[in-house]
């Protein structure tokens, strides 16, 4: 379970990580390029909205111009009616609603007795135009920049901002034409007054931005009007921002009445200016701040947006990848669970025709297998404990057949082993007391184990069978090779030594079938192999005569029959015990030693040879002692 | 133990080298398998390098003695070494078997 979170949350992560840095990427390239773009088209549009209210003003002040400089003349004419001249500063007035007053203001004594005369008309708070003669001591006009410029320049002249207190009592700013007589001498100045209200408000409607702030800066500097309404003050750019020398620089290039833009402070701001017709300039300064306002504005929505956006990609991927690694986690469940045994564990169920399909029909045919596998080798170990089983039968069967009750009398002393190499095997010996004759055999079948055994069987029931009949050795013999060669498909064959013993003569009657010689042991301690007409292993031709031998035995004698197991048992570097070693162990047996010693201390010579390398071999032995009376 | 077979028409030359024992004398019996169905073959058996036969080894020698004897063929034994030769003079194999 940890396996897969993690898993499925590293992978989100990982995927998160190159998704967002491809987002934020993105994001700074787009907000950069934007940024120039928009920054560039501020200033355009910033300098558009300055030259089409340049323009404007222009017009305005160009109307104002020619009202007057066309009631030039109207006023030269009729200078010798005062009372029109009323009439004609209330024309000027009337006719241009720009124009809050006017006056012909005349140089003192121009008529007679009159240091003071000038006809002044003004809108009142009504909207109505009054009428008055505007000059006395308390408004000596003559001091006035109104009156005194153009007076001494002789030409016409806007006035720098200033509080009419005897006339409009407005801020305003005036424009004066010298009125000059044939000989070039000043008599009268005519004026026009304009509200700086208008002019203000057509100002302030200057708002590219929200915080923008546009203002009017006339010839030597007098700041006229801005975004704080009535209030002149002169331009000052140390008081303005002491840290910004760009408005000091902004300020003498209006002066100059130059145009441009000017960058203020470190991308703070930008400003456009531009001259006016009458020598006056106007600049809006735009901070940045709101410029990129609405850029801000978007990237803070793109950012959230795509925030949010990567977490719900975070989730889903997280959703997913668990989703889809879910069978990984069940199937580890199931694998150990197949490890604990269970080979019935649940797989996940898989939909999807992909790997983990793929993976499925793998543990699918992994678990089938081992199941098959597991069940085959239950079976086969059952089934071999059923065959070890039946052959442990088989082997008490067999060793049941071979006589294990030896006779021990006066006359006679009988002992015998037979150690299999496997379970069962395929020697045998077998001995009968009929009427005072020992009957005896001892035989080794082609092969070891239960094909073996099963001729033995067949060997030695005949043996039996046929030994109380009272036949011949060679007959009886000659008989079993007939029973052994019937159907005997698979060649197996049997080396045999038969005899039979008369105790009261000590003549044995015997017949070597293939079989290895039987070693004498005499009374007097001397032991000899006897070796005896070969024969041809029974059960090879059937109906071939077998020779049949006699020999006398005195008392006190042995002899010693084994199989092949004894003298080629073999010590780990396959080395034969052999027929000397035998003969040597046949000598050195003590007089007065049973039967039954002779086979044990025979075994344990066999034993001490071959230490502990394998039996490979039946071994039998059969021993019979004719006592000395 | 190692069985070679070489053929030379109807003359087939085997040499054995080595022990035919409990281990080995299922192989043997498969070694001899291809000689036990020739019509008319000539069989030697070289058997300077065998140094011993268990009984199961001389069955399959007379399995092969009683094939070739069907079939009209010839089987010889040379060059056997003496225990050898005594194991199949015990059984009466020699009786049987051709050996030179």
């Amino acid at each position: 379970m940890r396996i897969s979170k993690s898993f499925s949350a590293r992978l989100s992560a990982t995927i998160l990580l190159v998704t967002s840095i491809l987002f934020i990427t993105a994001i700074m390239v787009v907000s950069y390029y934007s940024h120039k773009l928009i920054a560039e088209e501020a200033i355009k549009s910033a300098s558009n909205v300055l030259y089409t209210t340049t323009i404007d003003i222009n017009k305005t002040l160009d109307r104002v111009e020619s009202t007057v400089n066309n009631m030039q003349w109207i006023v030269e004419e009729h200078l010798d009616d005062t009372t029109y001249l009323y009439h004609i500063t209330t024309e000027i007035v009337a006719s241009n609603e720009e124009i809050v007053g006017s006056t012909i203001a005349f140089i003192p004594e121009f008529f007679k007795g009159k240091h003071y005369f000038s006809p002044y008309s003004c809108n009142d708070e009504n909207d109505s135009i009054i009428v008055k003669q505007l000059g006395n001591d308390k408004y000596n006009y003559f001091e006035m920049e109104w009156f005194d410029v153009p007076f001494k320049t002789k030409e016409p002249h806007w006035s720098n901002p200033y509080f009419d207190e005897g006339g409009g009592q407005v801020m305003m700013t005036t424009y004066s034409l010298p009125l000059t007589d044939k000989q070039g001498n000043i008599f009268a100045i005519l004026t026009a007054d304009i509200s700086l209200e208008w002019l203000t408000q057509k100002i302030s409607s200057l708002h590219p931005y929200e915080n923008s702030f546009t203002f009017l800066l006339c010839k030597d500097g007098y700041y006229i009007t801005g975004d704080q309404p009535n209030k002149t003050m002169k331009y000052d750019a140390e008081t303005q921002n002491k840290t910004h020398n760009e408005y000091e620089q902004l300020g003498k290039r209006m002066i100059a009445g130059d145009s441009g833009t000017l960058q203020i402070g470190d991308y703070n701001a930008f400003a456009v200016y531009g001259p006016l017709y009458n020598g006056w300039s106007t600049a809006i300064i735009s901070p940045y701040k709101d410029v990129f306002a609405r850029l801000m504005r978007m990237n803070l929505i793109i950012i959230v947006v795509s925030s949010i956006g990567l977490f719900l990609l975070f989730f889903a991927c997280f959703r997913t990848i668990r989703k889809l690694t879910q069978p990984i986690t069940e199937f580890t469940v199931a694998a150990l669970n197949m490890a604990k045994g269970n080979f019935q564990a649940r797989l996940p169920q898989i939909h999807s025709q992909d790997e983990m399909l793929q993976l499925y029909n793998s543990f699918d045919y992994m678990q089938k297998s081992l199941t098959h596998y597991v069940q085959e080798l239950r079976s086969t170990t059952k089934e071999n404990e059923r065959m070890e089983s039946e052959l442990n039968i088989a082997r008490q069967i067999q060793l049941s057949m071979v006589p294990t009750n030896f006779p021990n009398n006066e006359k006679y002393d009988i002992h015998a082993t037979l150690q299999p190499a496997r379970e069962v095997g395929g020697d045998f010996y077998d001995f009968l007391v009929v009427n005072d004759v020992i009957f005896f055999v001892i035989g080794d079948v082609s092969g070891k184990g239960v094909p073996a055994a099963l001729v033995m069987s067949i060997t030695r029931a005949a043996f039996r069978f046929l030994g109380g009949l009272g036949l011949s050795i060679d007959k009886m013999i000659e008989k079993i090779n007939g029973t052994l060669c019937t159907r005997n498909e698979t060649n197996m064959f049997v080396t045999l030594f038969a005899g039979k013993i008369d105790l009261k003569t000590g003549l044995l009657s015997y017949c070597n079938a293939g079989h290895n010689p039987l070693i004498i042991c005499h009374a007097d301690g001397n032991a000899e192999y006897l070796h005896a007409k070969p024969n041809i292993a029974v059960g090879v031709f059937d109906g071939i005569p077998f020779n049949p031998e006699q020999i006398q035995l005195e008392k006190g004698c042995r002899l010693i029959l084994y199989t092949d197991g004894v003298t080629e048992a073999e010590d780990r570097d396959k080395k034969q015990y052999g027929e000397q070693r035998l003969l040597d162990f046949a000598q050195n047996i003590e007089k007065n030693e049973s039967a039954e010693e002779l086979v044990s201390n025979l075994m344990t010579d066999v034993k001490s040879f071959t230490k502990d390398a394998e039996q490979n071999d039946d071994i039998t032995v059969l021993t019979i002692t004719l006592k000395q009376e | 133990m190692k069985t070679t077979i070489s053929q030379n028409g109807k003359k087939y030359n085997v040499v054995l080298t080595g022990r035919i024992d409990t281990t080995t004398a299922a192989q043997f019996e498969q070694d001899m398998k291809p000689l036990m169905d020739i019509e008319n073959g000539d069989i030697t058996i070289d058997c300077a390098d065998l140094e011993y036969t268990s009984s199961q080894g001389l069955r399959t020698f007379l399995t092969l003695q009683k094939k070739v004897m069907t079939h009209n063929g010839q089987l010889v034994l040379t060059n056997m070494q003496a225990q050898v030769k005594e194991v199949f003079d015990i059984t009466g194999f020699s009786n049987i078997i051709k050996i030179v």
